[in-house]
């Protein structure tokens, strides 16, 4: 069973009177001790997702799911309770703007050590676990890199460079020792040895604690090299998923392709001084959304029968939506 | 401290500012600048050439300043045109009586308002909060001598709950040490204390009512906008997205940061507070500096004018200046060197 199960999720945004499908049945699935990634340009609904699934959506969005459930338990139908109980436990979210995400008004310790659920503060009486937690806060400090603890942990936000309050979001995210790490673009403006040094890091939690991870990002070098699974969005539609050595070998949507060829590292054969294969166009804004497959427009390969939404089709755990989609002849 | 400095040297040029223009007052009133500025009306010309050498009134203008704003620095103000008195004296009596005034609704404001404004904001956009915004925005509204005079009428005439004017009962001998009427009471030795007290807060619940009203109303609203504002910042949705619970985020992230906008906006709200205060205190023939200035026009009195003004405004400055500097020491994502603003 996998850890956390999405079917059909739509979300519909009300704007001056209609509704406008942000997210159009996305499916999501991310087994235990998988890295899955997330990919898709910026405005295709990655944010959204992760607002979804962490229960952040304002009230004027709608949300409906024909399954959205953590370890078989709903989550659309979870006591708030639970859901905040689980949020502190289980599930732990990085947001995309680490410096709006933290409290101006707090030091970046005092919201660190908030952060700390109960049942990991060691101690009976309020110094000892005062301690408990200010050394658990120390050494996930120095967990995701960053080496003046001292200086840093009485700084306030407005104070910090944007690689250290990245890093310590994801300090704030994995000093609860989650199951599940949402990243949404954790390593976005870090410098390559940064990148590095923190990619490791997750990729060995992942390793040794069996921390599964939906990892949301642009840099496709880092998400081939790091994760098992992917997932490609376009415009809100899930358009191909599956294993991550699958999908880059032989990818079944016009998308994905373009969306991997767009990345040079990926093509040995690359001739000097040669254009980059794009797809044309940009994508649509929400307000002029196509109907049917919303790559239509964009899409190489398109034809009339795009105009009517395409079925997820399966292939072992390989899925896609698309209705002439690439590499079939040779099955 | 080197924000001390800056507050410093920012409220004593102001004053400086407000001293130049209390002594232009002198010559820009009408009749005798020589009366105007003493309050003294010289009873014959050896007497008026003294008096002008002692103000040094014969000199330039530079120096006759400069004279003057030693004179007041060492509570030499004059004298009233009408009672006579020492102006010190009657300043010291009646600013008190403001001041209490104010304090106490502004007090009541707080304790009300800012629970009241801060749970209409946690709950915006629903029937609790529409109700309290538009009571609030009602309670706004009333232009404040309407409003005590209602006060009078209902609670003085008909119901004959509270005391029409004054502060205390005139039973009451309270000797005058520090101005303020509680304090005052208790520190009498004289009287039985518990029953001066609670006329004294018979006499003073009209007055403050009409005035908290209004403080109230503007102090719910600027929480509740200021708690909505917050609730819509990304970090308040990091910090549920954490599991804190509904009251850790309230108190660790949501208030803090809510109340940091509205003390300045409180600063403001001190202005139009004393304004009421004396709309207020001269309906309910409170002895404080509004009806004192007020009388004072009504005679002509330019000395008391001159020094009330200076007075007022001073008290006035010096309030808002120190909420400013207290919300600049404990606002951390305020520089701490940025300039200081009146």
């Amino acid at each position: 069973m996998p850890m956390l199960d999405i079917k059909n999720l739509t979300l519909e945004i009300e704007t001056a009177g209609t509704r406008v499908k942000a997210l159009d049945k996305v499916n999501l699935t991310i087994n235990s001790g998988e890295i899955r990634a997330l990919v898709g340009e910026s405005g295709s609904g990655k944010s959204l997702i992760v607002s979804a699934i962490s229960g952040a959506l304002p009230q004027k969005f709608h949300l409906t799911a024909d399954r959205m459930s953590w370890k078989g338990k709903s989550l659309l139908s979870m006591p708030t309770e639970e859901r905040r109980q689980l949020m502190r436990r289980d599930i732990a979210v990085v947001f995309q703007n680490p410096g709006s995400a933290l409290d101006p008004s707090a030091t970046l310790g005092e919201q660190l050590e908030e952060s700390i659920p109960d049942e990991l503060v060691e101690g009976k009486w309020f110094w000892q676990r005062r301690q408990s937690r200010r050394k658990s806060a120390i050494s996930t400090v120095h967990k995701v890199g960053i080496k003046h603890h001292r200086h840093y942990l009485s700084a306030y936000p407005h104070q910090i460079p944007t690689d250290i309050s990245q890093k310590f979001m994801l300090a704030m995210a994995l000093i609860s020792q989650p199951k599940l790490l949402i990243a949404d673009d954790p390593t976005r403006g870090m410098e390559t040895t940064t990148k590095t040094q923190v990619l490791k890091l997750l990729t060995r939690l992942n390793q040794t604690k069996s921390l599964s991870i939906l990892f949301i990002s642009h840099d496709l070098l880092a998400i081939s090299s790091m994760c098992h699974s992917m997932t490609v969005l376009y415009c809100g539609q899930t358009v191909e998923s599956g294993r991550m050595k699958m999908l880059r070998k032989r990818p079944l949507h016009p998308y994905t392709k373009a969306l991997l060829d767009s990345a040079p590292s990926f093509q040995n054969d690359l001739p000097p001084k040669s254009l980059l294969p794009t797809l044309d166009g940009t994508i649509p804004s929400l307000k002029h959304v196509p109907i049917g497959c919303r790559l239509g427009p964009r899409c190489p390969r398109a034809q009339r029968d795009c105009v009517i939404t395409p079925a997820v089709r399966r292939i072992h755990d390989h899925t896609y939506s698309c209705h002439f989609p690439l590499h079939m002849e040779k099955l | 401290m080197r924000i001390l400095g800056r507050f410093g040297i920012l409220f004593s040029l102001t004053l400086l500012v407000l001293a130049i223009f209390s002594f232009a007052l002198a010559y820009l009133f009408p009749g005798d600048v020589l009366t105007n500025l003493t309050g003294i009306i010289p009873q014959n010309d050896a007497h008026r050439e003294l008096l002008i050498q002692k103000h040094r009134l014969d000199e330039a203008y530079f120096f006759q300043f400069v004279h003057y704003l030693s004179e007041m620095l060492q509570g030499n103000w004059g004298y009233s045109f009408v009672s006579g008195l020492s102006l010190k004296e009657e300043i010291g009596l009646a600013l008190p009586a403001t001041i209490e005034l104010a304090f106490y609704a502004m007090f009541i404001a707080i304790v009300i308002g800012l629970p009241v404004g801060c749970y209409a904001g946690l709950k915006s956009y629903t029937a609790a909060d529409y109700s309290i915004n538009s009571v609030s925005m009602v309670g706004y509204s009333f232009p404040v001598f309407w409003l005590a005079l209602l006060f009078i009428l209902l609670f003085s005439l008909e119901l004959n709950i509270a005391p029409l004017s004054g502060r205390i009962s005139l039973l009451f001998d309270v000797p005058d040490k520090t101005g303020f009427i509680l304090i005052d009471i208790l520190l009498a030795d004289n009287i039985d204390t518990s029953l001066a007290l609670r006329d004294a807060f018979h006499h003073l619940l009209l007055p403050t009512l009409a005035l908290s009203v209004i403080s109230t109303a503007s102090m719910i609203r600027m929480t509740r906008r200021s708690v909505i504002d917050v609730l819509n910042r990304p970090y308040i949705t990091a910090a549920r997205s954490r599991g804190l619970s509904r009251w850790q985020t309230f108190s660790r992230h949501i208030l803090r940061n809510a109340l940091l906008p509205v003390l300045p906006l409180l600063a403001i709200q001190i202005t139009s507070l004393i304004t009421n205060a004396m709309i207020v205190e001269t309906l309910f023939s409170w002895p404080g500096i509004g009806s004192w200035l007020i009388q004072a026009i009504y005679q002509r009195d330019y000395p008391a004018l001159r020094v009330g003004m200076l007075a007022v405004a001073t008290v006035v400055i010096m309030l808002t200046i120190t909420i400013d500097l207290f919300n600049r020491l404990i606002d951390p994502s305020r520089d701490k060197y940025e300039r200081a603003t009146v």
